[in-house]
């Protein structure tokens, strides 16, 4: 017997000596400070209402007087939605200086700038509550209504998600919006949701066409068209509430020129999900050419790779895999469900890898969910797992958070954060890098960069850019919509760690591959498909 | 010890654990437990715990929670057969899905349901101790399934939630179950509970009923020759006519599973109508002392009695009691039970709003006797075919058959407390046949009605025991 036991522990012990052989655990990447400045930034702004208020909250960012810093248009729900010049001085503290644009209105619920009319100025489009009113820009972060203009329908629904993208030989975009529940029904509102809209350039490429519904409507809180397979052509992708929808799920639909969408099925590969979807965010995470998508839940986040190949759209959930449920918080004490809403992946500390930012926050006071829900700042280790640092980085607010944006703010390499907060101020946090609020050091090396061509989708919406890092590539898709009712226009950031010297290529929309052309680091450049590469230099 | 030094060593012997777990069929595992609690003491407090399968634990909080559930039924408002067996369906349901991750073997039923595709999971690395999942799902579903029962009774779900770890330590001991892992095990329970609510409400039955009912259109009931009219002595309007439309839980639409067509109706003396509905007005008049028991013991009335998926359940909460059954058995058996109770419900009502016939005491009234009632039980209001009792007394037989054996007898306790029973029965069959043929004894449905309504039973049980609850 004890012979037995002897040999058993034995056999143990070479067991337990075979963990050595594993891969050790791969250390956390330097940690990016922030500091809060939403005070002195002059940033002052609550997301407030009801019922029809609780989702939503959404802030934009985007460059309407070209001096290379991003304004911001945050909504305020039954309050006031507000636009601010951003006045920040380089590498400084940021600096807001609140405007009348034309932009004010109450009621809204998400803000998304893009150039629809191609005139070279961002225009805006706002969710609401309501009719949605999409604004021209007319230049020096001036605009005008141009619903009627534009014709874009009178529809009194409860709006809730956007996305845009150019089909394929059109000068105007495509415009899809996600709509939540029947309003007329408030009492009993599940599997009442209304379906999402489709608006595409009528005849004379200068407004829209009738709209076409995409039904069934699943109560979408976030949309996004992305080219999913690379074939070209960006589908638009759906994440619906569960907790209203009947017989609902994730949707993809396939928007092809001159045809109706038509939605993805079983047939077709796509596989059933249901969660309380709220926010989407895209990013070629595992380099294989093909964006992985994270969609935020009710403690039932997401992580989809694609399994099926360009053919198929069957994705696999990794967020296990990749460490990156984040379920639950994971400071605060408070031991219930987390509740997700914007989610964005982007590279904060500049390393190269990119990393991914969640924003949480309670629905009301749900008391079977966390109250202390704290934003999450997930880094992306060397084993492509992903590492929780929102505590260390001084990001873990415990408000009740919604729609959020990471964008370079001050111009200095490193992307500040925003976060917009139901029933409580809005924040915005500066990325100090390695260093204090006096002295900002940078992390890593990093690139900046804006495509435009000549007509039509001038941003080059749909593009995707590839970075050789001397030998590692990392690439990014230009996208409008997605997150949650937040968006973005303007430079697009990544993070090169210690490389000085990188090379980029551009896949324009509708066309193959450009060359490479090689650019310095920490440095702006504009890549206009007619004119070449062109060093920026802040006025 | 500080919680970043005990986090690291636990965290690398669980990492351990799991591969040596891993090799159990290389290795036999009670040699590796051993060996565990030689080799890694540290491990051993929290281990055994997370390495539990909820088959490690008894079916004690189960049995309770049914125990409330039933007495619930018959205390709150609105709570018909049909809207019983719709809430012990998703009671069922919500057991099964939040324990079923300590399942091996077992997988989620979200993918074969209609309408859920899928439910939230519980994270591998996070251990759970499934008698606290249980509990808090139980008591979760029960919060919202009876949310207009009194107050009163909203505190005994809310002290029965509370009061189950202390009454089943075995199962709770506070010594190896931290309360890390218990708050965790409630959050996931509750997450379960609130995943399943939010599909239910879109089933149509949630808004079928009682003090929320809006999105309907009043009903109004065709009319014509054998058609179902209101019926004495309350001559009240009919009962949940939209049920059948409900979503069901397993038949595709309530369609998939069709009574054989009842007879002709007819008022001529040599009709195979006229002949069943003779027979109603012969023996609700001249019933032996046996048949009116029957009828009495399985009339299962709303607002007296859990009602007859109640009384079914009553059945298999004490045999699993009896057997020692553990908290995986019991999760299973009462998903499958439920489930096709529920479904048989919405079967039959679909079959009886449809084909609208006449009651026996409007048919007898008019053809036989203008001055006949049943003595018994008052006739329900809503149609006849098929006879409701038989339909999902079929369902729940059969499902029982293949849990417990066929030949399984059992003692039935159901109607202890009025003074009805013990009952012994010799198999689940005979059981279920006796609840059938009770309707004919208390004059409230023709024999072709519960003939009628055995094969659409069978037909439901048949599609929820095809349900794959392993890979």
């Amino acid at each position: 017997m004890l012979k037995n036991t002897s040999l058993f522990l034995a056999s143990m012990l070479a067991l337990h000596s075979a963990e050595a052989a594993d891969p050790p655990i791969a250390p956390i990447p330097a940690i990016p400070r922030f500091v809060e400045e939403t005070d002195i930034a002059g940033f002052q702004s609550r997301f407030e209402g009801q019922d029809e208020y609780m989702v939503g909250g959404g802030v934009a960012t985007f460059d309407c007087d070209n001096d290379g810093l991003a304004e911001i248009y945050v909504t305020g729900g039954v309050n006031k939605a507000k636009f601010y010049r951003n006045r920040s001085a380089r590498g400084g503290p940021i600096k807001l200086l609140e405007e009348r644009s034309g932009l004010e209105l109450t009621n809204a619920t998400g803000a998304y700038p893009l150039d629809i009319d191609g005139d070279g100025n961002a225009d805006l489009v706002v969710l609401r509550v309501g009719e949605v009113e999409v604004f021209r820009g007319l230049g020096a972060c001036k605009f005008e209504r141009a619903n009627a203009k534009w014709n874009i329908p009178n529809n009194n629904d409860w709006h809730t998600a956007f996305s845009a993208t150019w089909e394929k030989g059109q000068n105007w975009p495509t415009l899809a919006f996600g709509t939540y529940y029947d309003r007329s029904k408030p009492d009993f509102p599940w599997g009442t949701c209304t379906p999402s809209i489709l608006l595409r350039p009528d005849v004379s490429g200068k407004k829209f066409a009738a709209p076409e519904f995409l039904k069934p409507g699943y109560c979408a809180l976030s949309m996004l068209f992305t080219d999913w397979n690379r074939s070209g052509e960006q589908s638009l992708r759906v994440s619906n509430d569960r907790e209203y929808y009947k017989d609902g799920q994730e949707q993809l639909w396939r928007v092809s020129p001159g045809q109706p969408a038509a939605q993805y099925n079983e047939t077709d590969g796509w596989k059933r999900l249901q969660i309380w979807g709220m926010g989407i965010a895209s990013h070629d995470v595992d380099g294989d050419g093909y964006p992985e998508v994270f969609l935020t839940s009710m403690a039932d986040n997401k992580f989809q790779k694609l399994e099926g190949g360009a053919s198929k759209p069957t994705f696999i959930d990794q967020a296990y895999k990749r460490g990156i449920t984040a379920h639950r918080p994971y400071v605060g004490g408070d031991i219930h469900p987390s509740t997700a809403w914007h989610a964005q992946f982007s590279d904060l500390n500049n390393d190269g890898m990119t990393d991914l930012f969640v924003v949480k926050g309670n629905v009301s006071t749900m008391p079977d969910f966390a109250t202390l829900d704290p934003n999450n700042l997930l880094l992306q280790q060397a084993d492509g797992r992903f590492a929780e640092v929102g505590q260390q980085a001084g990001v873990a607010s415990f408000r009740r958070g919604r729609g959020g944006m990471l964008a370079d703010l001050n111009g200095d390499g490193l992307l500040d954060m925003l976060v917009v907060n139901r029933w409580d101020r809005a924040q915005l946090w500066r990325n100090l890098g390695a260093g204090t609020p006096d002295k900002p050091q940078a992390m890593g090396h990093w690139l900046q960069l804006r495509l435009k061509q000549n007509s039509g989708n001038r941003d080059a919406v749909g593009a995707w850019v590839e970075v050789d890092m001397g030998g590692k590539i990392t690439r990014q898709e230009l996208t409008i919509g997605g997150g949650h009712a937040s968006g973005h226009l303007g430079w697009m950031h990544f993070g090169l760690g210690d490389v000085k010297e990188a090379k980029v290529r551009i896949q324009w929309p509708g066309a193959g591959w450009g060359p490479w052309q090689a650019v310095q680091a920490d440095k702006f450049y504009t890549f206009d498909k007619e004119s070449g590469v062109i060093a920026w230099r802040a006025p | 010890m500080k919680k970043s030094a005990w986090h690291l060593s636990n965290q690398s012997a669980q990492v351990w654990m799991r591969r040596a777990l891993r090799g159990c069929f290389q290795v036999p595992c009670v040699f590796l437990a051993l060996a565990t609690s030689v080799y890694l003491p540290s491990v051993q407090a929290q281990t055994p715990v997370v390495a539990k399968p909820a088959s490690a634990y008894s079916s004690g909080v189960v049995y309770d929670w049914y125990f409330l559930a039933l007495q619930l039924i018959q205390q709150t408002p609105g709570f018909s057969p049909p809207v019983a067996s719709r809430a012990l369906g998703y009671m069922g349901l919500t057991l099964y899905e939040a324990v079923v991750p300590g399942m091996p073997g077992y997988q989620s039923l979200a993918g074969q349901l209609n309408e859920l595709s899928s439910l939230p999971w519980a994270q591998p690395d996070e251990p759970l101790h499934w008698p606290t999942v249980a509990n808090a799902s139980l008591a979760t579903m029960t919060r919202m399934m009876f949310s207009n029962a009194t107050a009163e009774n909203k505190a005994r779900i809310d002290l029965l939630e509370r009061s189950l770890p202390l009454k089943y330590t075995q199962d709770f001991d506070p010594n190896v179950v931290t309360p890390e892992i218990t708050n965790r095990s409630e959050t996931f329970g509750k997450l379960m509970g609130m995943a399943i609510m939010t599909w239910a409400r879109t089933d149509g039955g949630h808004e079928a009923w009682g003090p929320i009912r809006r999105s309907r259109a009043n009903y109004v009931p065709p009319s014509g020759t054998g058609k179902w009219s209101a019926t004495p002595p309350a001559f009240a309007p009919p009962l949940l006519p939209y049920w059948g439309e409900n979503r069901p839980f397993v038949m595709k639409t309530a369609a998939d599973c069709p009574a054989p067509p009842p007879p002709e109706y007819s008022e001529e003396t040599n009709s195979a109508f006229y002949k069943d509905g003779l027979e109603v007005y012969k023996i609700s008049t001249a019933a032996t002392q046996e048949q009116r028991q029957f009828a009495l013991y399985w009339a299962d009335d709303a607002g007296k009695t859990p009602t007859p998926a109640g009384h079914w359940v009553y059945i298999a909460n004490d045999i699993l009691k009896a057997r020692k059954a553990n908290l995986a058995t019991a999760a299973e058996t009462f998903a499958r039970l439920n489930i096709a109770m529920s479904d048989a419900f919405v079967a039959a009502w679909y079959t009886k709003y449809k084909l609208n016939v006449v009651r026996p005491v409007t048919y007898g009234q008019v053809v036989i006797d203008s001055n006949w009632v049943p003595s018994l039980i008052p006739t329900p209001p809503f149609p006849d075919y098929p006879s409701g009792h038989s339909v999902q007394s079929a369902a729940a037989s059969m499902v029982l058959d293949r849990t417990f054996g066929a030949d399984t007898a059992f003692t039935d306790n159901a109607h202890n407390d009025r003074g009805w029973g013990p009952r012994t029965f010799k198999n689940f069959k005979t059981a279920a046949d006796e609840a059938a043929i009770s309707r004919l004894y208390a004059g409230i449905h023709y024999r072709f009605a519960i003939e009628g309504g055995k094969p659409q039973g069978q037909c439901v049980a048949a599609k929820v025991l095809a349900l794959k609850f392993k890979p």
